[in-house]
């Protein structure tokens, strides 16, 4: 579990949303541009997570998971 | 900015540029997170609840098309307003973050821009397909609430009539152009089918004539109507092989994003694209009760809009969280017991073993999905039948 904790990491992006309403969507756009995408995608969206600071919790935790 | 935790860290859902972002947890404490209950123990194996819901709305529709996978009719069930509404209450509270509304022709519903707009008030971005062939430009107006449509358009002209059995492309194409003037994010839905593949580059490039923002690529599925037909619109092994190398091409000549379902993720790894790459991306192949899960008209929850078990009525707290922590394993169980070439496939924890629907409708839930060339190649060098 090393890697999820010694430095910020982003570990997957989906972009865009899934207006079809049958199946999920995947894009493979990226895919085409191989590993470049994802450096440049990775760095552009750590630059924006760091200028953000109005964070919002999502959802409400379930009544069948563990108390902290 | 919203954020889920996960057992990984967290989803951080941000809007400019549209985006679900996984970060690991030391990211997540940057972003304010202490610590979560879903830190704790073993990783497992899933999220604490879908990404992505799809609201099946109605089974109502008055098309009639002939392959329709839910078997919409004009008097089909349809959630009331207050069932809606409470099925919404119940995803937001888990922490879906999109939900795609659809039939049925959810457009038919007269209480759909409610439903939209309270989605939007619990923190969900709701999107929507539709065949958009009654869409006036008042209903295009009032589609600008939507995260994104996409209008399901089978192939220009004739093929159109050909793949949907009436004549609806005049007026999918107006839909489009009023959609795409009162919209942000405007799209196509294209079924590919046996009969419809060579239609889809007049689909993509109509796509890019109307300036809309992707063509999604859909595969023909045995579900509904389409159950009967699906032998005959099935891709054929060739089409599937070279169904990628076709999408690349589209793609860089008419620079417009293509998207894939996840039923497509065998014909993508057949090609073998970088595994990391696609991890980073989330091409993903089937992750029903995973980041994806559906509720339909009666409020049965499943893994898939086309199939699976009924996992929980979404009007029930606790049946629906324990489904989420401990259910759909006809989907969540897949890789663990995949037989072969599942098993020896490298891109197996991506691909998923491909769609159990079409594996169900070839005889059995739990073999690899028949269409992937790699288990065609497999069947073929075994000799077998399976």
């Amino acid at each position: 579990m090393k890697h999820l904790d010694d430095r910020p990491r982003i570990l997957s992006v989906r972009f865009g949303v899934n207006p079809n309403s049958s199946s999920l969507g995947i894009d493979v756009t990226f895919l085409l541009f191989g590993g470049a995408a994802a450096v440049l995608s990775g760095l552009l969206l750590s630059v924006l997570l760091r200028g953000r600071h109005k964070v919002e919790l999502h959802g409400e935790p379930k009544t069948t998971e563990p108390k902290s | 900015m919203k954020l889920r935790p996960e057992w990984s860290g967290a989803l951080v859902s941000i809007d400019s540029p549209l985006a679900l972002v996984s970060v690991n947890r030391a990211w997540a404490r940057k972003l304010g997170v202490d610590d979560s209950p879903r830190w704790q123990g073993e990783d497992p194996g899933h999220l604490s609840a879908p990404t992505e819901v799809h609201l099946v709305v109605s089974r109502q529709c008055s098309a009639g098309c002939k392959s329709c996978y839910v078997d919409a009719t004009p008097k089909g069930p349809a959630l009331s307003l207050d069932q809606a509404r409470a099925a919404i209450d119940r995803l937001a509270a888990l922490g879906v973050f999109h939900i795609a509304l659809g039939g049925g022709e959810a457009m038919e519903l007269p209480y759909l821009f409610e439903i939209a707009r309270y989605a939007r008030e619990k923190g969900l971005v709701p999107n929507l397909t539709t065949a958009g062939l009654t869409l006036t430009e008042a209903d295009a107006k009032a589609c600008s609430v939507f995260g994104q449509i996409n209008v399901s358009v089978d192939g220009v002209g004739e093929a159109y009539r050909k793949a949907r059995g009436f004549d609806g492309f005049p007026r999918a194409v107006r839909a489009l152009e009023l959609l795409r003037k009162h919209c942000r994010r405007v799209g196509i839905n294209f079924v590919v089918s046996r009969t419809s593949y060579d239609a889809m580059v007049d689909v993509v490039k109509l796509g890019k004539s109307l300036g809309l923002d992707e063509v999604e690529l859909l595969r023909f599925k045995p579900a509904g109507r389409g159950l009967a037909t699906f032998a005959d619109e099935n891709l054929t092994d060739a089409q599937a092989r070279a169904f990628f190398p076709l999408v690349r091409k589209l793609t860089f000549r008419h620079r417009i994003r293509l998207k894939l379902d996840c039923s497509f993720a065998p014909m993508v790894f057949w090609h073998r694209p970088s595994l990391p790459v696609a991890r980073f991306f989330g091409v993903v192949g089937c992750v029903g009760g995973d980041q994806l899960a559906s509720v339909m008209p009666d409020g049965a929850v499943t893994g898939c809009s086309f199939g699976g078990p009924n996992e929980a009525s979404i009007f029930d707290e606790r049946a629906v969280n324990q489904a989420m922590d401990t259910g759909f394993e006809a989907f969540r169980g897949y890789v663990a017991r995949a037989p072969e070439p599942c098993k020896s496939c490298e891109y197996l924890s991506l691909c998923r073993g491909g769609c159990r629907v079409v594996a169900k409708a070839a005889g059995d839930w739990w073999q690899p999905d028949p269409g992937c060339p790699r288990v065609v190649e497999h069947r073929r060098v075994s000799g077998g039948n399976r």
